[in-house]
This record gives C-alpha cells, structure tokens and sequence, in this order.
C-alpha cells in the first residue's frame, strides 16, 4: 500500500493570501483514513479557509492538497461525490422539511439507495422529520446538516465548527452524533475552537494560529510535550493567599474574584503554598491538583486565548 | 446537465413558492388584482366615446338638427343643459370640462345664410371648457372638423378633398385590450428579475450556495432549473392573467406562438439582468434595491400602463432603449393586431438583449469563492 493511499487528505506548503493578508502561511499535515482530525484555532486564524480549500470551495495561492489521491484544484467534480461537508453557519431552503431537505441533497448526488430514515435517526431527528428548516433551533439545523452531509455515504466528512453558536445541551447532542460517524470508521476533519471538542471526539488535533500550524500531536501527546507541569486551583480564598503565593514566587491568576490557579512545576510546589497559607492562618474552601488540558496547552503555544465568553455564543 | 438535479432542484423552488404565501399574491393574485382594478376604472373607455353637454338658447328645430349632428352616430354622448341657467357657473359647479353653446337666433341665421343667401348671415358657437383636462382639446378638435364641414357644405362647392376612414384594427378594442398584454409583460419581468435576485443573494448569503457548490449540481444544472421554474411561474401567472381578462372583461385578444415565444425571452432577459445584479451587489438587499431601481423605470416608461406616445420626446427617445418596451410592443403587435413583422422585429431585438444579459449573467455566476 502507498504512503498516499494510507492518507485522505495531503497537504503540503499550503498558502492562501487575500490581496495583503496572509490567511494561510505555508501550511502541511495529513490526515490518515478512518481517524477524526481536528483543526483547533480562535476565530480568524485561517481553519476555514483551509478546510475550504480542501473541499475545493476556495483556490490554493500556493501549494498542494490532495484529497483521496486527487489534486484538490483538477479534480472537483470526482472529489465532491466522495466528501460530505457541513459548512459553517449551516443553512438550507426555509420552507423545505427535514425529510425533503435530505432527499433534495441525495438526489443532487443522484443516489437511489440513500437510507433517508437512517440518516434522519442518525441525526436524532425522528419527531421532526415535517418540521420546515426555518422552525428548527440551531442544534436541530446542525444535526440536519451533519445528517445531509452523509447521503453520498462519503468517504471523508468535514464539519466546519459544528456546535458553534449552540448551548451546552445541544452542544452535546451534536456530540453525540459525531461520535457515531467516528464509531462507524468515517474520516471526520473537524474545525472547531471548542477544546473539550477537540479532547473528546479527535484522534489528531492541528493547533492553528495566525495561519500557522503551531503543534499536532493526539491530544494526550500534544499536554504531555507542551505542559509537563500541574495546575493548582484554590477555591474560595481569603485575600490574604494571592499574595503569600505571589511572594513565594508563583504566579498566580484569579479565575474569579474567589478563585485562584497556580501553575506549580512538581508536587513539592503543592505542599509549599499549602504550608505557607497554613503558616499565615489564611483558609480556602476547598482545592484542585490536575494536569493542564488543551486550553492551557493552546495558551502556552500561542499566547491567545482560545475563545470568547461562551455566554455571548449561545444562539438558542 | 443533470435532469434529475434539475428536477429535484425545481420540486424545492415550487414547494418553497406555494408554502410562501406572500409570494404567491406577489406572483399571481397580484397581477390579476391590477387586471381587475384597471379594467373596472377604464372598462368605460369602449371605441374613444367622448361626453360632453349643450346648451341649446335658441331651441328652435334647427338647432335640434345641429345637436343631432354633433353626435357623430354615437361618438358623444350629449347631455343637454337647461337654457335659462348660466352655463359658466353650471360648468364650474359640476366641474364639467366642456359645454358648447348654441346662441339664440341660430335658426333665424341660418335661414339668412340658406335661402336669402346672405353671406354676412353667421353664428358663433361659444366652448365653455376647462383648460386643465386632457381630451377637452381632443373634443374642440373634432367638433372644430364637424363645423369646418358643415361650413363647407353651406358654401355649395363640392369638396376637393373628401376623407375616409378606415380603422387599423379588424375588430373593436377597448383599453383593457391594450393593457392586458402590458401586464402580461410587467409580471413575467419582475417575477423573473425578482426570482434570480432573490434566489441568488438570498441563498448566496444564508451560505446555502456554499453548501451547494460542495455538491455534484453545476452552474449550468443550477441556472436552467432556476429559468425553468421562473418559466413555469410565469405561465401560470399569464394564464391566471388571461382568465380573468376573458372571464371578467371578454377581451378580444389573439392567442398565437408569439405569446409564448415572447414570455421565454422575457424570462431569459430579467433572469440574466437579475444573475448580474446579484455578482454586482453582493448583499441580498443592495441586489433587491438595485433590482428595484431597474424594475421602476422599466415599468413606467416601457408603455406597460399608458403609451409611450403620451410622454415627451425625450422619454420616448428613452423608453426605446428599455428590454421590456419590445417585449410590450411585440406582445401588442401579436395579440391586438396580429401583425407578425412587428412581432418578429421586437423580438429579434429583445432576442438578442437576452442572450447577451444571459451568457453575462452565467458568466458572473461564481459559485468558489476564489
């Protein structure tokens, strides 16, 4: 078997420029058949353009992406047969049902043997299958998606930031459907700038920022090359504990007004603060010792943070 | 080119048109509406049948005789006003456009003129008229004709010059006539302008087009489903159109190939102007306004509700250079006047404007987002 047959998607030195922005900068990484890959970024750090590229929406400036051993920029027409791709923002025809929005989108692939109430109980979409798109919250119009994304039956999936902009519940109800694509072998590439999304449904994740794959590992591997430390968080602190950790010589953050974490570097450094906050009678309510996760990992590689308050995302 | 993508591709249009009630009005009853209120306001207008009132204050037999005239086998209508009141203020108070006088001693006068041959012997005929109406000039026109050959024949010569009049039309038309193909024009026009527009920005920015161009459907599969479906909608409003002209007004209109003919080009011309103008204004909005400001001055100045005869030179020059002007005037030649040149000239014209706007719209149409 060749390196390429083994790989659904191949890029290399990818790079796509707008007029004087650098959207993309040199970009490359493969994705192997049957693992879900996650791409992970904040908002504008150019995961959308290159998942359009791969999926042959956008052109390349430069580079080369091959999908299932087919240039990106030749092959079209073969490529889209055998990819499925939910669009960020997904959006379809307001007056068309559930069940016409799947069997319009299998009959543009001209599949005969599309199982229409497989997919719609795949995508947990049963109750609402003469529901009209316009009166589906936004969990229910991924779920559609994601469902409309499978009725080629394609060989790779993209779903571009599928739970953005929806609340927890729903979040991870779309969740759950992803799990299934992943239980059933599909190559899944995921963008998303969740880290729990990323944790829990990929095998790879790409860490992108400014247009530049800054890490990619398994996520397991991408905390233990990146975060070989602990963090500390004290809950409920006297005022007093800031600045006794401080003037041990740790940094502390506050999480919230009460909340503090520490990044300790063994756990030595854990019964030092606890010691010295004893040693000035200050108190806290309780305490957590954990490894750093993603989020932490993708602060220390980029300096940015990862998200905005996802209070201001909830659409529903 | 996919007819099953096309098919499939028109099933959602027409699901999505029924299920969107104000664009059925919009589409069909909308049009039918102008159709009834139009043709109620001018179903009067039969043969140009002009009214106007006489004051009679010699009422003797010859001016009886006189009146009768001035009819023109039933070209007025006469409404006589009583002699002892003061037509001025009886015009002015029943805001009538026209009252012609016949003074007292008409019959004594004429009888001077015709049989002592008195040529001093004469009569003036006063007009009573309203300056701001438009047909009153129409009336002192024709009435001026009627006493210029009266005048005529009193002299004893035979005329030099003898008019006759030959209609350019086979049978009777009234407005409504005129109008319905106008009409027919204007709905398949904005309908087909509006759809592209519409379907175009509308999905392009709800990202619909995103998800499409991930598909196996091409820009020719998707343009051809989108010219079919405005077709079909224009079909069936033209139909709904004509039912109500022939069901409620009993038109008399010719049904031949060149309705169909110029309702496909219409479609083409508006579907091609509408895929430009979603490539040119990117927003769902901005394409719609701009649909608009082509829409309205098309509408008006292309003799969809009033001849372009009626408006100055200038606008004439203007209302030449518009698609749906050809489109009005082919329609017209082929349905009132059976006249084939005509319609085949307009629709040369009008031909061509929709292949180039077409092959332009197609070319604009991007799907990849560079």
């Amino acid at each position: 078997m060749t390196k390429e047959a083994e790989h659904a998607i191949h890029v290399e030195k990818l790079t796509k420029r707008y007029g004087d922005l650098l959207a993309v900068n040199d970009i490359s990484f493969t994705v192997r058949k049957g693992e879900v890959f996650a791409f992970l970024g904040p908002n504008g750090a150019g995961k959308t353009t290159t998942v359009e590229i791969i999926e042959t929406i956008r052109t390349p400036t430069s580079g080369k992406v091959t999908l299932l051993d087919m240039d990106v920029t030749k092959k079209k027409h073969k490529i889209v047969r055998r990819i499925g791709v939910l669009p960020q923002g997904f959006s379809s025809f307001d007056r068309i049902t559930v069940r016409e929005t799947i069997q319009y989108y299998s009959r543009l692939f001209c599949c005969k043997d599309t199982d229409i109430d497989g997919l719609i109980e795949l995508a947990n979409l049963t109750d609402k299958s003469k529901e009209q798109f316009k009166n589906l919250s936004g969990g229910l119009k991924q779920r559609l998606g994601i469902a409309i994304a499978l009725v080629n039956n394609p060989e790779v999936v993209f779903l571009d930031e599928p739970t953005t902009g929806l609340d927890p519940r729903a979040r991870r109800e779309v969740w759950d459907v992803l799990l299934g694509l992943k239980k059933k072998g599909k190559t899944v590439f995921l963008t998303t700038h969740y880290m729990e999304e990323a944790e829990l449904l990929a095998d790879t994740v790409a860490i992108i920022s400014k247009g530049s794959i800054v890490a990619m590992g398994s996520p397991g591997e991408l905390i233990e090359r990146n975060a070989n430390y602990l963090v500390l968080t004290l809950l409920s602190v006297d005022e007093k504990v800031f600045e006794i950790v401080q003037k041990m010589g740790f940094e502390p953050a506050h999480t919230n007004h009460k909340n503090i974490k520490v990044r300790v570097e063994h756990q030595d450094d854990v019964r030092r603060i606890l010691n010295g906050i004893k040693d000035i009678g200050a108190s806290f309510l309780s305490l957590d010792v954990r490894k750093p996760n993603l989020e932490e990992v993708f602060l220390k590689l980029t300096g940015a943070v990862l998200r905005e308050d996802p209070a201001e995302e909830v659409a529903e | 080119m996919s007819p099953r993508v096309i098919g499939a591709n028109l099933i959602v249009s027409i699901k999505s048109f029924y299920r969107e009630k104000t664009a059925v009005f919009f589409r069909i009853a909308f049009p039918v509406l102008l159709i009834l209120v139009f043709g109620t306001i001018f179903m009067n207008q039969d043969d140009v049948r002009f009214d106007f009132y006489v004051q009679d204050l010699d009422q003797s037999s010859s001016s009886a005789e006189l009146v009768k005239t001035l009819e023109l086998n039933d070209k007025f209508k006469i409404t006589t006003v009583d002699p002892a009141i003061n037509a001025t203020q009886y015009a002015k108070h029943n805001k009538l456009n026209l009252v012609v006088v016949i003074p007292q001693d008409y019959e004594k006068s004429l009888m001077q003129r015709m049989k002592r041959k008195d040529l001093n012997a004469s009569v003036t005929i006063t007009y009573i008229y309203d300056p701001s109406s438009t047909s009153v000039s129409t009336k002192m026109q024709i009435l001026n004709s009627v006493f210029a050959g009266i005048n005529q024949r009193m002299s004893g010569k035979p005329p030099f010059i003898t008019p006759a009049e030959t209609s350019i039309l086979n049978r009777k038309y009234r407005f409504i006539d005129f109008f319905v193909p106008g009409i027919i024009a204007m709905t398949v026009m904005t309908a087909s302008l509006f759809g592209a527009v519409n379907v175009n920005a509308e999905l392009r920015q709800k990202g619909v087009i995103k998800k499409l161009s991930t598909t196996p459907i091409t820009h020719t599969d998707w343009i051809l489903s989108n010219v079919l479906y405005q077709f079909i909608l224009s079909v069936i409003a033209t139909i709904a159109i004509l039912l109500v002209s022939y069901g409620v007004f009993n038109v008399s209109l010719q049904m031949n190939v060149w309705l169909p003919v110029f309702v496909v080009l219409d479609v083409f011309a508006f579907v091609g102007i509408g895929m430009i103008l979603t490539r040119v204004a990117k927003e769902a909005e901005s394409a719609a306004a701009a649909a608009n400001a082509i829409m309205f001055p098309m509408m008006f100045l292309s003799g969809t509700f009033f001849p372009v005869e009626m408006m100055p030179g200038f606008l004439q020059k203007f209302s030449r250079i518009l698609p749906l002007y050809y489109v009005n005037e082919g329609l017209r030649a082929s349905m009132i006047f059976g006249d084939n040149m005509i319609a085949l000239r307009c629709s040369v014209i009008i031909g061509v404007f929709a292949a180039v706007v077409f092959v332009l719209g197609m070319m604009t149409t991007k799907w990849e987002e560079g």
